[in-house]
């Protein structure tokens, strides 16, 4: 991206938020049509006391079931790379039960867990573990056969050849799955906490629907969205570092 | 089909064999059997579910796909424009946008159009994004040679841009298959009392574990249905694709 469409960007954000506040004073639009920028900060700051906690506890979550998704994911991944009948029955299933979406079956993971923040970890676990394995299992199986063939003939067995040449080769696409998964783990947890729970932002957006408290339903996307963001860049900047080659 | 029917049907075998074998406590899950019975004595409740949210997630995942595809064209042809609100998009995909679902419903109440809105938003960001991305990566030599038979900017747009952009479309709208379905549900819990996003929340308060089971499946068959619909969609219109 050059400079030019960079400044164009910034510009477009500007305007939007710009006009925003402009067309909620100009028109006097009520708070349950759209609140003013101005108001949404403004309710996030004055609610800090009530907010933190509630947004301390969902990246906690998030980030919890995060590594614990990333690791199973790389983990079982590794593990089918090195059996591919096994993978031949197992991957059209795992694929068949990832199309269902995550909304259906958080209700199961409430009744079974609680309401507490172990039911939303398992959740984000599970989805972040599906993403990241469908991506690295891609990125390992898709090695040149030429490179396997060369180090086969220089005698590495399956171990070796996962280590010195399928991860490596994989960790562009594993990169990207952990990428994704950022956001998949907010979504979830968000998701998740409005079906129930005792803190947290997703519990906050629910109940403040209930009570018909606009501002605050704002505030707490607002909160939502600057963690994920937050998630999202460091994850970004890591993988920059680590795949360097990309 | 067959190929496609064939992993379910085994999920199903595993389910069963799981239950049977490994003799697993009911509240975690009930035999399969068990759920399609229940799921065959209240057949008119759950194809209700399953209409109603098949209705919302169809309604806002045709319009999003649709519309998204038309703004990436918009786009393509007024560049300013998208240099400015592509990066608004792209930020889009990396928040949370399934909570705003909360103020859709504020807004529209508890109607079919308040969860084809959320269905909307959530099919309309990738769609538009991928379709950019689909026509951007279109070699431009190809343009200049259209361009040198006299073919206007419209031509180029039907006969080259929107074809080679279809790929990546299709991608876009299969991933939104899902994003689609999970908005009309998430919205449906906000008080809708019709639609499998409302029957998940009464067995879940109820402690229903069949009910809910029921309800999953009902979730799967409208993701199926849609995941159906855009694969014929892309065997009709993507026919020179070879894995398909």
């Amino acid at each position: 991206m050059n400079r030019a469409a960079i400044l164009r960007g910034i510009l477009g954000a500007v305007l939007l938020i710009g006009a925003w506040e402009f067309c909620v004073r100009f028109f006097a639009l009520p708070q349950w049509i759209l609140p003013p920028p101005s108001g949404i900060l403004a309710t996030a700051w004055s609610g800090r006391a009530a907010l933190l906690p509630a947004a301390a506890m969902t990246a906690y979550e998030a980030l919890s079931g995060y590594a614990i998704g990333a690791v199973l994911g790389v983990g079982l991944a590794m593990l089918l790379a090195l059996a591919a009948p096994l993978r031949a029955v197992l991957l059209p299933m795992v694929v068949a039960v990832n199309s269902i979406p995550v909304a259906a079956y958080a209700p199961l993971a409430l009744l079974w867990f609680g309401t507490g923040a172990l039911s939303k970890i398992i959740m984000v676990a599970f989805i972040v573990g599906f993403t990241v394995f469908l991506n690295a299992l891609d990125g390992l199986t898709r090695v040149d056969p030429a490179a396997i063939a060369l180090l086969r003939s220089f005698g590495a067995g399956r171990l070796r050849l996962l280590w010195t040449l399928r991860l490596p080769a994989a960790l562009p696409s594993i990169a990207t799955g952990l990428r994704i998964s950022t956001v998949r783990a907010m979504i979830v947890t968000l998701v998740t906490e409005m079906l129930g729970s005792q803190l947290g932002l997703g519990w906050t957006i629910f109940q403040a629907v209930l009570l018909i408290d606009f501002l605050q339903v704002w505030a707490a996307i607002l909160v939502a969205s600057i963690i994920s963001l937050l998630f999202f860049g460091v994850v970004s900047a890591i993988e920059r570092r680590v795949v360097f080659w990309r | 089909m067959l190929r496609a029917a064939l992993p379910i049907l085994l999920l199903f075998a595993l389910w069963e064999a799981a239950v049977v074998g490994l003799a697993i406590d009911p509240f975690y899950l009930p035999s399969i059997r068990v759920v399609a019975a229940a799921m065959q004595a209240q057949s008119g409740f759950y194809l209700d579910a399953y209409l109603v949210t098949l209705a919302e997630a169809a309604l806002g995942f045709a319009m999003g796909g649709l519309v998204g595809v038309a703004s990436a064209l918009l786009f393509t042809r007024l560049p300013m424009v998208k240099d400015m609100v592509l990066p608004i998009f792209i930020v889009s995909q990396t928040v949370p946008v399934i909570a705003f679902g909360a103020i859709v419903v504020l807004w529209f109440g508890n109607t079919l159009m308040a969860k084809a809105a959320i269905a909307f938003y959530l099919t309309f960001f990738p769609v538009t994004i991928n379709t950019l991305a689909g026509i951007a990566a279109v070699d431009a030599r190809q343009v200049a040679l259209l361009r040198s038979f006299g073919a206007g900017q419209g031509a180029v747009m039907r006969k080259l841009l929107l074809p080679a952009a279809l790929p990546r479309i299709f991608t876009a709208l299969r991933l939104s298959a899902s994003l689609a379905l999970a908005g009309a549900i998430v919205g449906e819990w906000f008080g809708a009392t019709r639609g499998v996003g409302a029957m998940l929340l009464a067995a879940m308060f109820n402690e229903q574990i069949v009910s809910l089971w029921a309800s999953i499946l009902v979730a799967a068959a409208v993701g199926g249905t849609l995941f159906a619909a855009v694969a014929l969609a892309e065997r009709a219109m993507v026919f020179w694709r070879e894995e398909l």
